[in-house]
């Protein structure tokens, strides 16, 4: 697929903690980007760019261009592929995460996060000799895997599959109302449907989004 | 230009400056409360994860405002350890601050807590103080504080259980039929079961709703009120005074100083964005243990040129978080509901047990003397959490069917902890400063969204507490194992809970080892005053919220006093 941005190339290692450690969870901060780092950077950058020159890649998606969302899904229905209980898939985890990203707070996570979908392609193209959205499930496994989930803690890659996960978990599990845990796919398969573990008692019409969107990322201060 | 002069400005609208609020304004005094971050209003809270635990809801974001953390020492390479960005040792940014999103457990501390240094005497390694004040000092502000903010128990009898006048003004909160099996367990161990004492109302008290045992309480506010918070029980009594000037979403960065080295003023930002400056009389600073000392440390002048007050140089030294273990109990509905029917069929969600017969030991043969307590409740019942607890990182981490069928499992259990609230020996490597004093290995200065430095934490543990701790979490773990369930689960037997905070600025008689006097007043700066954990010697063995607030009514008891004497 094309690689329409600067992947994590220009991110410097600190900046990168500052972005990744919220969405982790707290405790978990960033090490080096998780661009390819062994890799000469000589790969021409892509050349497409939306506001640059080249025409704009074509997306029918609100963050991530068609090749990157076909990325994200199969990346997401690896983490929770549909067995007899549905899957990420079924509970629109991608369109949540599609979504999700266009949050004003998160906008610089949104350019990490994508970066990484770059380098799982990259990653599974060296491995496998193929794109990660056609690679097989077993190859898809091993690149997440052992490039990804075993990674070195310190390295970018670790730190991405952390992310991929959170915000899988994001769009499985929280409020239906912005996109993911279609059905509540998710609550019912953990059993927070069930007496004593119910989740999400909100109003038939709340809609988070909204909520977000009155979260000021800045006292008026540099946002 | 500064605002007119107020009485006085308190910097904090959580468990410390909520109650300081509270008084002054109803003394008749007139108060202006800073808060950094907004003013929710109750139908705000929403029982939606992703709003509340996973956004800037509550906390901010570690890009926007971030705390730097790093261990104390040396690293193998024989430098010391990098500073990380997180969001660490924050507590809710919005009116009623940390008690917004608590889980309201309020015990009490111990006279022995008082006396530590006493009691311990020296410990190497430690700068283990006595407070210059006793137990029986701060006993009616405790009654005053659980009354005011409302709290739900009954104080039975036990070999720890602290002196006290009154039982808590409400009866205790319903309970799952599992506290009866952590009251057995424990008593068939030797040891004693207790009821927590919960800041959430179990009755209406004062006009406030009481308790809807919904299933989501720590980590979110409560919609009915019912929650002991700041900003649900106080700051609205407060304001109907006519006497307090709330402002949220302001944000201070400095003290000012006049020329005789009195507190002047408070210069903030405006939720414009628009630097303002607001004089007093007084000036009360309570925004956190590590926000406190950092607002001071930022205030630099002439006179003191390394932080307001800071002639002794303790400023951000003797830094306490609570010490941490926790281990969780897993029962499979579908195997043991033959014994207790009620795992599938009850939805109370508070188990309310505790356990302080560890909290002082008779001598040091397991290497401790002071302990802490046990808290036995449900795990948190957030959906996000749970998940991605179970999909664990690196070679524990799983992905795919075997991450469903831990999900799938998860479905069929009711799983119980407990957590601990354990000492924290202050010592010299456990401290606040400021990010220009720990410029990056670029030379750069760490600074937040306002562009001001941020504070940079390090953490350097007691050998000690670590034997501590691991001993209660194993003698935790032996009530657990008594109830027979399918699985223990070791979370942690080290670590800090770094929303509990304390000391940096400690209170004591000698203004060469000590920052506040025992009023919590300035040694050096005789009309500034600090009112949030920084005032604490030492942090006790429990959740220190209820003694912030009991603290901060003491403290304003003293003002009062003062202010009508010093003249209107």
């Amino acid at each position: 697929m094309p690689r329409r941005s600067s992947s994590l190339k220009g991110l410097s290692r600190r900046v990168f903690v500052h972005r990744l450690a919220f969405m982790g969870g707290g405790v978990i901060l960033l090490g080096s980007a998780c661009t390819d780092e062994k890799k000469p950077s000589s790969k021409a950058p892509e050349p497409a760019k939306p506001g640059s020159q080249g025409a704009p890649p074509t997306t029918s998606h609100l963050t991530f261009t068609n090749e990157e969302f076909a990325v994200l899904s199969a990346a997401v229905d690896r983490i929770l592929p549909r067995d007899e209980d549905p899957g990420a898939l079924d509970a629109n985890v991608h369109g949540y995460i599609d979504a999700a990203l266009q949050a004003q707070q998160l906008r610089k996570m949104k350019e990490d996060f994508t970066g990484g979908l770059h380098a799982l392609d990259r990653r599974c193209g060296r491995m496998h000799k193929v794109g990660f959205a056609q690679a097989t499930p077993e190859q898809q496994d091993d690149v997440l895997k052992v490039a990804f989930k075993e990674a070195p803690e310190s390295s970018g890659e670790y730190k991405w599959y952390d992310l991929l996960v959170t915000l899988t978990m994001e769009g499985f599990l929280g409020d239906p109302s912005y996109g993911g845990n279609k059905n509540k796919a998710g609550w019912k398969l953990m059993g927070f449907d069930l007496v004593g573990k119910e989740a999400g008692e909100v109003s038939p019409d709340y809609d988070g989004k909204q909520h977000l969107d009155h979260l000021r990322c800045g006292s008026g201060k540099g946002c | 230009m500064a605002l007119d002069p107020v009485d006085v400005v308190i910097i904090g609208s959580g468990a410390g400056g909520g109650p300081m609020a509270f008084e002054l304004s109803k003394a008749g005094f007139k108060v202006v409360l800073l808060e950094k971050g907004p003013h929710y209003q109750q139908q705000e809270f929403v029982h939606d994860e992703i709003l509340n635990s996973r956004r800037n809801f509550f906390m901010p974001l570690p890009w926007d405002e971030p705390h730097l953390f790093r261990p104390g020492g040396k690293s193998k390479s024989g430098d010391e350890h990098p500073f990380k960005h997180t969001n660490d040792g924050w507590t809710a940014n919005c009116v009623g601050g940390g008690t917004v999103h608590m889980s309201g457990y309020f015990y009490r501390l111990k006279p022995i807590d008082f006396r530590l240094r006493t009691e311990l005497g020296a410990v190497k390694g430690a700068n283990v103080a006595d407070w210059p004040i006793t137990y029986e000092d701060l006993e009616p502000f405790y009654e005053k504080a659980e009354f005011e903010l409302g709290v739900s128990g009954n104080a039975v009898p036990h070999p720890m259980r602290e002196p006290r006048k009154k039982n808590y003004p409400l009866p205790p909160l319903r309970e799952h039929p599992m506290a009866q099996e952590v009251e057995k367990a424990c008593k068939s161990l030797g040891w004693h079961a207790i009821p927590t004492a919960r800041g959430i109302l179990s009755q209406e008290h004062q006009g406030r709703a009481p308790c809807t045992y919904c299933t989501l309480c720590g980590s979110y506010g409560c919609e009915h009120g019912a929650k002991a918070s700041t900003g649900a029980a106080l700051i609205p009594r407060a304001l109907k005074t006519g006497n307090l000037d709330l402002r949220p979403r302001c944000m201070a960065k400095e003290v000012t100083v006049d020329e005789k080295g009195r507190a002047k003023s408070v210069i903030y930002f405006d939720p414009d964005g628009k630097e303002q400056e607001q004089a007093a009389k007084y000036i009360v600073v309570s925004c956190t243990a590590i926000e406190s000392a950092r607002l001071l440390l930022m205030s630099k002048s002439n006179r003191f040129p390394n932080g307001l007050g800071n002639d002794s140089g303790q400023l951000g030294k003797n830094l306490l978080f609570s010490s941490f273990g926790e281990s969780r109990a897993h029962f499979k509905v579908s195997k043991q509901k033959e014994r207790w029917p009620w795992l599938e069929t009850s939805r109370e969600p508070f188990i309310n047990r505790s356990c302080q017969d560890f909290y002082w030991m008779p001598d040091d043969k397991f290497g401790f003397r002071k302990g802490g307590t046990l808290g036995f409740m449900w795990t948190h019942p957030n959906p996000i959490f749970a998940g991605a607890g179970l999909a664990k990182r690196g070679k524990e981490g799983v992905f795919g069917k075997a991450l469903k069928e831990r999900m799938r499992e998860y479905r069929d259990s009711r799983i119980m902890q407990f957590e601990i609230y354990g000492e924290f020996l202050p010592t010299d490597g456990t401290y606040v400063m400021l990010s220009d004093k720990a410029p990056t290995k670029e030379g750069k200065v760490v600074t937040d969204k306002y562009g001001l430095p941020v504070a940079a934490v390090t953490v350097t543990r007691h050998p000690t507490d670590l034997k501590m701790s691991k001993f209660l979490v194993e003698r935790g773990e032996e009530v657990l194992a008594n109830l027979q369930p399918d699985k223990v689960e070791r979370i942690g037997e080290s670590g800090e809970t770094t929303i509990l905070q304390g000391g940096t600025c400690r209170m004591g008689k000698d203004p060469a080892t000590s920052f506040l006097d025992a009023d919590c007043k300035s040694h050096v700066v005789k009309n500034l005053y600090v009112v949030d954990g920084s005032f604490m010697p030492s942090i006790g063995g429990i959740p220190v919220t209820l003694t912030i607030a009991a603290n901060s009514f003491r403290v304003a008891s003293r003002m009062v006093e003062r202010l009508k004497k010093e003249g209107k």
